[in-house]
């Protein structure tokens, strides 16, 4: 077929010259590799996104004891968050299903006998497992009961149960924390590691009123979580809620807060930070380098056609047509930009995979990068390609032999 | 085969209009060996390129063939010169960096149908130019006589009926430039319709027929009584060589 010699003769020429082949290829690689990347990113921090903000809770609200912008560890030596800080959310904030308050303590020791164990202790109301849709895998959880008698009981994680009781069913049996003896009523289903390589189930769950009174000794609590009615209602009720506590608390802003509101879109877009910030400038940079890829390839082209209007001269003279040399032409800067993406798209996909391993970056490889990809080149190399497959195919053959 | 009637050709127009062709008519039979002469300027190479379907007459009627050719359009040309005429230029016009085979194979990209046999066919007509040891040598390992020969292998490709040579030894030694005249010598036996553009009047001697031009006119048009052959003043020089 006479189109494929011609393609044939287009991809020879590139082979021959492969410095002015791989300048011509630079811009296209690049952008397509920066596109991947993007894409890959783009999809990995939606995935991040979704996974925090399952594990956070989409209709959760947390109000974190101490100040700052970061997210946990919260600062327990502030000790301005009560119970009536609660109580008032409960009874003036609107279209709240739960108003759960927490005390904790962080690295604490568990013994049992002469097994220790670190964990986290959490004083709790009984809403907690709801708050938390984290529920007993075994026995009970803790009950209103439990919070009005301030009983010395507990419920305990998945890894506190393995360390401290190994083989042996922990209901029933004690364990102490600061010389306070519990009495195991329940596990709690394991959910593994966060993230950041925390692990949740090295936990104990016990009474608010038994942590605060009987094991922490504290009138302040650590946190508060409200689960809302409703998603859309959570940035109005998290307003609410911060005037509320400024009010309660008598700070007046520009006076920092002295606690933290935390909703899922805090989550998202501290998640969403880094990666829109990288996201952007590879975008940039991808536009850029396909743009200015396409400006150099164009121009080596016409620089080629100038520099081979002999060559063309003579292709003419022994019988090819205008249309022959334009397609001849067309075909290098296809031929360089479909090349370009592939080795791109390799680039990017050898980055997409390294990028989680050197700076925790999530990406997640899909073929769309590819299929755009694809488009991409053969819009640049079509645009950028055919006034110099013009110039070329316009040439007279007679000046062109002279 | 090649008649041409009152053929003009004129560059510009208006006021710059410059005319270099003013009037040519010829006719050139299947089988003849014609030179084409002239000083530079004389419109030599104007009506080479007419000739050779590269360029169109601003005035006249140029036939080949049987064919108008100035009433045919840039592609039906193109097919035109890929399949009726071979050129061989002064300059050799071999494309770099590729092989003596290539380059020979070179038209027959842009031949419909395309041989079956297109590689054994190259190699053919490098070996009618005495290159068969050379098929797979770049231009820049070749000699100036070996690369005009392997142009000429080129030209030889389509088997077109006519060989259109501009000033094909002007770029070589005496030596080498009469082993091509021997080769064009040999095709003209064979059967092909040979023009050589020339303004080198020993050069003009090898042919039979001798058509001289001047300011756009023909001035003389005149036959050979006897041509001088290249062949024979090779072989002679061979001898005197191997006896020296």
């Amino acid at each position: 077929m006479r189109l494929l010699r011609i393609i044939t003769e287009g991809v020879r020429s590139l082979r021959i010259n492969k410095l002015r082949t791989f300048f011509m290829m630079a811009g296209t690689i690049v952008g397509i590799a920066a596109l991947t990347v993007i894409m890959a990113i783009g999809k990995g921090t939606e995935k991040k996104v979704m996974k925090r903000l399952q594990n956070f809770g989409p209709r959760a609200i947390m109000l974190i004891a101490g100040g700052g912008k970061d997210l946990p560890p919260p600062d327990i030596t502030v000790t301005t968050l009560t119970l009536a800080d609660a109580e008032a959310i409960r009874n003036q904030i609107d279209g709240l299903e739960i108003v759960t308050p927490m005390a904790w303590d962080f690295n604490v020791n568990v013994t049992r006998g002469a097994n220790l164990h670190q964990a986290t202790v959490w004083g709790v109301e009984p809403t907690w497992h709801e708050a938390w849709n984290w529920h007993v895998a075994d026995g009970e959880g803790i009950s209103d009961q439990d919070v009005a008698t301030m009983a010395k009981v507990c419920v305990i994680g998945e890894t506190v149960r393995r360390e401290l009781f190994g083989e042996s069913d922990p209901i029933g049996e004690r364990l102490y924390i600061n010389k306070v003896a519990l009495t195991v009523k329940g596990v709690l289903e394991s959910r593994g590691a966060s993230p950041m390589g925390m692990d949740f189930d090295s936990r104990v769950i016990i009474p608010i009123t038994t942590a605060m009174r009987r094991v922490m000794n504290v009138n302040h609590i650590g946190a508060i979580r409200l689960i809302s009615k409703d998603v859309s209602l959570i940035p109005r009720q998290a307003e609410a809620v911060r005037s509320l506590i400024h009010q309660r608390h008598h700070i007046t802003p520009p006076e920092e807060d002295d606690f933290r509101l935390i909703t899922p879109m805090v989550i998202a877009q501290l998640v969403k930070g880094i990666a829109s910030t990288l996201s952007f400038l590879l975008i940039a940079l991808a536009a850029l380098s396909l743009f200015v890829g396409g400006v150099v390839m164009m121009n080596i082209l016409l620089i080629s056609v100038a520099e081979r209007t002999k060559e063309i001269g003579l292709r003419r003279a022994v019988g090819a047509t205008r249309g022959d040399v334009f397609a001849q032409f067309l075909t290098e800067s296809l031929a360089v930009t479909i090349f370009g993406t592939i080795l791109g798209s390799l680039l990017g996909l050898g980055v997409s995979v390294l990028l989680p391993k050197i700076i925790q970056m999530p990406t997640i490889i899909t073929w769309e990068p590819f299929a755009l990809a694809v488009a991409f080149a053969l819009l640049v190399g079509t645009f950028f390609g055919v006034q110099p497959a013009r110039r070329a195919a316009r040439l007279h053959p007679v000046e062109a032999l002279q | 085969m090649i008649e041409l009637k009152t053929i003009e050709k004129t560059y510009g127009s208006g006021d710059t209009a410059t005319p270099v062709l003013k009037g040519i008519s010829f006719r050139i039979q299947a089988g003849e060996y014609v030179a084409l002469m002239g000083a530079s300027g004389t419109g030599k190479s104007t009506l080479m390129n007419i000739v050779g379907c590269l360029d169109k007459p601003t005035g006249g009627q140029y036939q080949l063939d049987g064919a108008d050719a100035g009433t045919l359009d840039d592609n039906a040309l193109s097919h035109l010169r890929n399949q009726k005429i071979g050129f061989v230029f002064q300059q050799f016009h071999l494309l770099e960096r590729t092989t003596a085979l290539k380059n020979v194979m070179l038209p027959l990209i842009y031949s419909e149908p395309y041989p079956e046999d297109a590689e054994q066919r190259a190699e053919k007509a490098l070996t009618a130019v005495g290159l068969n040891d050379r098929m797979y040598y770049r231009p820049g390992e070749l000699s100036g006589g070996q690369q005009q020969r392997v142009a000429i292998a080129r030209a030889l490709i389509t088997n077109p009926q006519i060989i259109l040579a501009d000033e094909p030894t002007g770029n070589l030694d005496s030596k080498s430039g009469l082993e091509i005249l021997a080769i064009f010598k040999r095709l003209h036996r064979d059967g092909h319709t040979i023009i050589i553009v020339t303004h080198n009047e020993e050069v003009a001697e090898h042919a039979d027929r001798v058509i001289v031009l001047k300011d756009g006119k023909i001035e003389q048009d005149r036959r050979v009584a006897q041509p001088r052959d290249a062949e024979k003043e090779v072989d002679e020089r061979i001898g005197r060589e191997d006896a020296e």
